[in-house]
């Protein structure tokens, strides 16, 4: 009896496995089973782009159409293949109503094309370290927004579809790319392909007070450096300070490198392969820097300023030159027309050496996890539409990344945009005259000049021991991807 | 089987010799019930805290980057910290943080809790009010605290200057000499309630018959805290200092939303330099980064837990 009953639990106990090993096996037969119409789709790759291509030529051409500039499609849009649900980060700025507008627009894109769209709008000084959790726990959205750093560093780590056909596509149909905007995202600088698609091209513009600068003498922009540190002199009278630049551990502080290398200092070597900032040029920069530091013409707080410490010094009308990218115009449209009306812009002045004046773009791309990567690229090439871009540039302020763009009003009105548009065709290349590359990426990203120059106002350090500390930590750092 | 054949040829006898003890017993199957609640906790910990935690250390020996698992390269990425300036540093400024705040939120606390512990006048309400720092969201509380100390327009520089205590404007968080004071000042103030109520809950327990003792021995109010008190509430001093030490070794807000760790790595510390590493994407460093601290919270933890073990 005992003995029948051993077996029997025995076999109760097999049984109890044998149906968990079944349900197991059902789990990963049901995963397989899921994964067979995602199989179907990359099995029907040459299908499905084709199906994609057709919906987002056909999503543009409609819109065009409804304006009377394209004729219309006859063809019934096309369905793009998708799992129905999607997820977009996009990238925060300045301007609230840019950030709506593009959620609106990708979320009606997903609703006109029943794909339902998560807009998650992300500080874009945090993106690098979003990215970077959500590629190592597999959670990467189906398209985002970034600026140059990050498509070189997920390209380097093979992150990102692919997108020349992309690219080529929105080139062809808006009149070809700008060359500067071409020059940025060059396949040489990303293993071989476009990975990224740019919607605008950002840059600093040199803001001034021309209320202050008029009284002390001074009716047009300073044409160098020294000119402006020395309009800067005649008019800093605290609280009002003359040269509003961080020197922070921000990325506003890293806008010290271009102007070192202005100066003809370098990051590194023409191969981008070894640190050499170590140079007479270097000092002759921290000198110039330092000395006006020194004379008390950077507003205090400004080695410990965040992000917006520009923005605050020159709305709350502390700050007579600023460096920025349009976000304070933004604000003063809105709050402060008087100081708006006594405001000019004009491009990065030169240095000793050289005008160095980078515009970098702003950029789509597409994860290669995407679950819907033919419905991320219809939709990067739909928010490429002229529709979007008219509406979206004045509210965003980014210089233009297509020909077609240039021809808008704002790039001919608007005194900032004027700026920005100015600064895609005259302004430099992302890290010119430097190599851009992931070590370069990394030598910013650890903030080396803005310290190099916060160990000689803060530290007391002489010139040459805080260029001999840049350079060991640049050697560090270059000596990484040897 | 071996009994039922010891049963049918030796007889009834020898059959009361070979029976065995079932092995199911009553201890056993209390055993076996006890194991199987334990498992799901077990699991749960080897899940969220020992998984990670040593995940973190293989990491911080490997130089993975985002997207690539990366290969084994033994103590490089700690080689390469140790000759990173900014390591030094950061390590010196987490150490001096955790030393300096916890001291201070041990004398705040302390006596706060001291004082609420005594019969006042709407005692119940300071003792609510006191909860509101570390109730408050952190990045408000250390927003409020940059706003403070802002060089122009900050409210301490207006008190000075209003006052005529000192005509200039100091730049609290821009110079090295008032940088880490300024962020111990904003830290204290926002962990001195936990200290305070968890004292207050421990001094509720000491028993008032030894105050009444002493006192009828003679022992003055000094004697009274130095003798009974104190001992009487060591072991939560020592856990609330553990506790305390690891959050404020791992904090990262007070910094980043203060100072970035700047000016000039003043208050550079380790989980900003982590972040730091993990905007190059470089998981390898950054890992090797948070894994630093470990050595020092480890000796913290045994020397607690020897402190604790001897009473």
């Amino acid at each position: 009896m005992s003995g029948t009953a051993r077996v029997s639990r025995r076999h109760f106990l097999g049984g109890i496995a044998g149906t968990a090993a079944a349900a197991i096996l059902a789990a990963c037969g049901g995963s397989s089973a899921t994964n067979t119409p995602n199989a179907g789709t990359g099995s029907t790759g040459s299908a499905a782009p084709t199906a994609a291509a057709a919906a987002a030529t056909s999503a543009p051409v409609a819109t065009t159409a409804a304006s009377g500039s394209t004729p219309a499609s006859t063809a019934a849009p096309a369905v793009i293949s998708s799992t129905g649900k999607m997820t977009y980060w996009g990238g925060l700025i300045f301007s609230d109503d840019a950030n709506n507008l593009q959620v609106q627009t990708i979320k009606d894109w997903g609703t006109q094309n029943k794909i339902n769209i998560d807009v998650v709008m992300i500080n874009q000084n945090e993106t690098n370290q979003k990215v970077a959790a959500a590629v190592t726990s597999n959670t990467m959205p189906d398209a985002l927004d970034m600026g140059l750093d990050l498509l070189l560093l997920l390209s380097n780590q093979k992150q990102l579809l692919p997108l020349d056909d992309t690219y080529a596509k929105i080139g062809k149909a808006h009149g070809g790319w700008l060359k500067a905007v071409d020059t940025a995202v060059d396949p040489k600088l990303f293993g071989g392909t476009r990975n990224g698609i740019p919607y605008g091209m950002g840059g600093n513009v040199l803001f001034r007070r021309t209320d202050v600068l008029k009284k002390a003498g001074f009716n047009d922009a300073p044409k160098t450096w020294t000119e402006l540190s020395d309009m800067s002199e005649k008019v800093t009278k605290p609280p009002l300070y003359g040269m509003a630049f961080a020197i922070s551990n921000v990325g506003d502080g890293n806008d010290m490198v271009y102007i070192m290398q202005s100066w003809g200092g370098r990051v590194a070597d023409d191969q981008g392969k070894a640190c050499t900032i170590k140079s007479p040029e270097t000092k002759a920069f921290l000198q110039w820097v330092t000395d006006e530091y020194k004379k008390g013409q950077f507003p205090p707080g400004v080695t410990t300023w965040d992000g917006a410490g520009d923005n605050n010094a020159y709305q709350s009308g502390q700050a007579v030159f600023i460096k920025n990218t349009g976000s304070v115009t933004i604000w003063m449209r809105a709050n402060d027309k008087d100081l708006l009306n006594n405001t000019l812009y004009s491009a990065m002045p030169r240095g000793p050496k050289m005008l160095v004046s980078p515009s970098s773009p702003v950029i789509r791309g597409v994860p290669k996890t995407s679950k819907n990567p033919d419905a991320a690229k219809a939709l990067l090439e739909y928010l490429a539409n002229k529709e979007f871009t008219q509406k979206y540039y004045p509210l965003a302020i980014y210089g233009p990344v297509l020909q077609d763009e240039t021809t808008y009003d704002l790039f001919k009105t608007d005194p900032v945009h004027i700026g920005l548009a100015d600064l895609v065709v005259n302004g430099t290349a992302p890290a010119f005259p430097d190599v851009s590359n992931t070590a370069y990426a990394d030598f910013n990203n650890n903030y080396i000049v803005p310290k190099m120059i916060q160990r000689v106002v803060i530290d007391h350090y002489d010139l040459d021991k805080a260029i001999d500390e840049a350079q060991k930590s640049g050697d560090a750092i270059y000596a990484k991807y040897k | 089987m071996a009994a039922r054949q010891g049963n049918s040829v030796l007889g009834p006898q020898s059959s009361a010799l070979t029976v065995r003890r079932p092995f199911w017993t009553f201890s056993r199957r209390g055993s076996l019930t006890g194991y199987l609640l334990v498992i799901p906790v077990c699991a749960v910990l080897l899940t969220l805290v020992a998984y990670p935690f040593f995940y973190a250390i293989v990491i911080s020996f490997t130089d993975r980057v985002v997207g690539n698992a990366g290969h084994w390269v033994g103590l490089q990425n700690f080689r390469y910290l140790w000759n990173f300036v900014s390591f030094k540093r950061a390590l010196t400024n987490t150490l001096t943080l955790v030393l300096v705040s916890d001291g201070l939120k041990l004398v705040v606390g302390l006596s706060l809790a001291l004082l609420l512990n005594e019969r006042l006048r709407a005692r119940g309400m300071f003792r609510s009010f006191i909860l509101l720092p570390w109730a408050m969201p952190g990045f408000v509380a250390f927003l409020t605290w940059r706003l403070l100390f802002l060089p122009i327009g900050g409210a301490f520089n207006l008190i000075l200057t209003q006052t005529h205590i000192h005509a200039g404007i100091i730049d609290w968080l821009g110079q090295r000499s008032t940088a880490m004071p300024a962020v111990i000042v904003a830290t204290v103030w926002r962990g001195f309630p936990f200290w305070c109520i968890s004292f207050l809950a421990a001094l509720q327990n000491v028993p008032q018959e030894q105050y009444e003792a002493a006192k009828t021995d003679g022992a003055n109010a000094w004697q009274r805290f130095w003798f009974i008190t104190l001992p009487s509430i060591r072991h939560v001093i020592l856990v609330v200092a553990l506790l305390s030490s690891i959050w404020t070794a791992n904090s990262f807000e007070n910094i980043w939303l203060m100072t970035q760790g700047g000016p000039s790595d003043a208050t550079m510390v380790l989980p900003v330099l982590a972040y730091f590493g993990l905007a190059s994407q470089r998981l390898g460093e950054a890992a090797a980064v948070s894994v630093a601290i470990i050595p020092a919270l480890a000796i913290l933890v045994f020397i607690v837990a020897a402190l604790l073990q001897k009473d």
